[in-house]
């Protein structure tokens, strides 16, 4: 078929932002997006830049926004992406680019990939027999480490939007495999480092970036598991500790949640400053009529103390 | 039509106005909300599955007994019920250890049978949007409205929206037409509203309600409407933080889903307990009472 591929053009130092320069080209329509390029490249016009290497989906490399969607080049075919004849490529949104189609992968990929320390460390130099990982952790880990650090899941992160600095689902999912490989003996350290400032604890699980995972690794549940074994661990930060005690606390003791006292619990009940952070909102919401009530006015549910059996349960089974 | 009403705990806490208008509203209706009352929260997402699944375990046993399905008025309630149930569904065996570590004693097991839906899919898909639109004697004419998902309403997007269910993606939008009201889209519809990193990351949450809300006041709305109560804490309760971190004004008005349906359906500002919000619902009303005068 016939059709007209507007593709992103970009030099650094021209002073130019950036534009889209049209190429007629002719292609079966089950070729891919990047069979189109390469075409282009190899025909027309060798000065345009883009990546892709493996052509199945393997490498990552070749994530780009292909008529308005943010997808692989190489898993996308022209059938599919032309829109009335045209298809247009460019760079996915969050991420900036040294040429063209180009990323900065240091400073977006890298960097932050680093930061969370991808690999396995363990006190024994030489080990004395080998170290049998089990097969349901191994299926586990596999799934993660098919990850191609293709950026989709950053590209449409919540948090990344308002906060570029965010480590990210792909860096967090990588996390992931360090901490729940069973020869690692760094959890605790890796879950403070985590923890910290545009950490784990910035993730808003929207599970945005499951939604946009090619590879259904499902980075959200990845991070729930990250932030929960950090609970346990005692590492998370502390107004997100006490979030989390505090919420199963009045669950624990009332079969539902008591948001007047989660917000004060959340603060910690020594902080001052925090307390006071509250204050505004809480005679604001009070003059309307709004304030929830403490537990203790609450209508007593009857079910509460087989919730708190449950939670009791529970709590020994840990 | 009959539901088992799940009403989770901020439609009565941070959100007291919501549980008064959803009960007002399914009463003109006809529809009859049986109220779980012997039942624990959802969990939200915050609690450990290891230990929410087993008290929404105990709470859809007790549905699956009344042989009626569940409904919810929070897209966070649903979102986490609908994850629970998936689990408890399809692993026959983790379902049997929670029956039997957790249930049995009080003489309860789960099957699995139990649907589950929030009252915006109710009534597109169960209620039926005609029949809707066929009560409303005050078109909301007028009245620019951006809808808001809320997360958990629409992802994972295999369980919230499964295959024959396509219709949930925009059934917020055809719910606003069918009472009359315009829809004003927005690019963050479907994201998160900045709530759960409240409490770890102030700055980001209050980013994202202000985006939001800017947005869709740029874009000419006169209100938002959301089907999560969770939404609502952060888009009316965070808002004028969020104007401050924004260095503007915003004033946009949140509605709660059941407050616009009762609105359409002939009950006042006041009925639907529009009074309570921190952002004044005055411009709306004005807007309204000219329509109706
Ligand atoms: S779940 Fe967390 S990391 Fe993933 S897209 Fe949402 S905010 Fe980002
Ligand atoms: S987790 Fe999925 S979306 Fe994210 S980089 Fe890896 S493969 Fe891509
Ligand atoms: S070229 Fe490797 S994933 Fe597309």
């Amino acid at each position: 078929m016939e059709i007209t591929l507007k593709f992103y053009r970009f030099s650094p130092g021209n002073g130019s932002k950036g534009d889209f320069q049209e190429y007629p080209v002719e292609i079966d329509e089950s070729a891919t997006v990047l069979d189109a390029l390469m075409q282009v490249k190899e025909d027309q016009d060798s000065t345009i830049a883009f990546r892709g290497s493996c052509r199945t989906g393997f490498c990552g490399d070749c994530t780009m926004r292909i008529s308005r969607r943010n997808r692989m080049a190489c898993s996308t075919t022209v059938g599919a992406a032309q829109n009335e004849g045209t298809i247009t490529v460019e760079p996915v949104r969050l991420i900036t680019t040294t040429k063209d189609m180009m990323y900065d992968l240091d400073t977006w990929v890298y960097d932050k990939y680093k930061a969370v320390e991808p690999w396995i460390e363990t006190d024994q130099k030489s080990p004395d027999k080998e170290h049998v990982v089990s097969n349901k952790v191994v299926q586990d880990l596999r799934k993660v480490m098919s990850c191609t650090m293709c950026w989709l899941c950053d590209e449409g992160c919540s948090t990344m939007v308002v906060d570029r600095k965010f480590v990210g689902p792909l860096a967090l999912t990588k996390a992931y495999r360090s901490v729940f490989d069973p020869r690692d003996n760094r959890t605790e350290a890796r879950l403070k480092n985590l923890s910290e400032k545009n950490g784990m604890w910035d993730c808003c699980h929207c599970y945005e970036a499951s939604e946009h995972c090619p590879k259904g690794i499902d980075p959200t549940e990845r991070i729930f598991a990250l932030r929960n074994k950090a609970i346990k661990a005692n590492a998370g930060i502390p107004t997100v500790r006490n979030h989390y005690r505090s919420f199963a606390k009045s669950v624990k003791s009332h079969g539902w949640l008591d948001e007047a006292r989660l917000a004060i619990e959340t603060e910690g009940l020594t902080n001052i400053k925090g307390q006071l952070k509250q204050v505004p909102l809480a005679i604001k919401a009070f003059r309307k009529g709004k304030r929830p009530l403490p537990y203790f006015l609450h209508e007593k549910r009857e079910g509460r103390d087989r919730i708190k059996r449950i939670f009791e349960k529970w709590e020994e089974n840990e | 039509m009959a539901y088992a009403f799940f009403p989770g705990c901020v439609s009565k806490g941070g959100c007291p106005e919501l549980y008064p208008a959803a009960k007002i509203v399914a009463d003109k209706l006809n529809i009859e909300l049986v109220e779980l009352r012997d039942v624990g929260c959802s969990g939200a997402g915050v609690l450990s599955q290891e230990v929410s699944d087993p008290v929404n375990a105990r709470t859809l046993a007790k549905v699956e007994k009344m042989g009626m399905t569940m409904m919810t008025i929070c897209s966070t309630c649903q979102g986490t019920f609908t994850q629970a149930n998936h689990r408890l569904q399809s692993d026959p065996e983790y379902r049997d250890r929670i029956n039997q570590e957790y249930l049995a004693s009080e003489g309860l097991r789960y099957d699995g049978t139990v649907d589950i839906k929030h009252f915006l899919w109710i009534l597109d898909e169960e209620y039926g949007l005609d029949n809707l639109k066929d009560l409303v004697v005050h078109p909301l004419e007028g009245l620019k409205v951006a809808p808001f998902y809320g997360c958990y309403l629409r992802r994972p997007p295999e369980l919230m929206v499964p295959k024959g269910f396509e219709g949930r993606k925009t059934v917020l939008e055809k719910t606003i037409e069918t009472l009359g009201g315009e829809v004003v889209n927005t690019s963050g519809k479907g994201k998160c509203c900045g709530f759960p990193i409240l409490s770890s990351s102030e700055d980001n949450s209050l980013a994202m309600c202000g985006d939001h809300t800017l947005e869709a006041k740029d874009k000419g709305a006169n209100c938002m409407v959301t089907p999560c109560p969770l939404c609502h804490l952060e888009l009316d309760g965070k808002q004028e933080d969020a104007a401050r971190h924004k260095k503007q004004d915003i004033d946009l008005p949140i509605l709660h889903l059941p407050q616009m349906v009762g609105l359409a359906l002939g009950f006042s500002p006041r009925d639907m307990g529009l009074h309570k919000h921190l952002v004044s619902t005055e411009e709306i009303v004005n807007i309204l009472e000219g329509v109706r005068a």
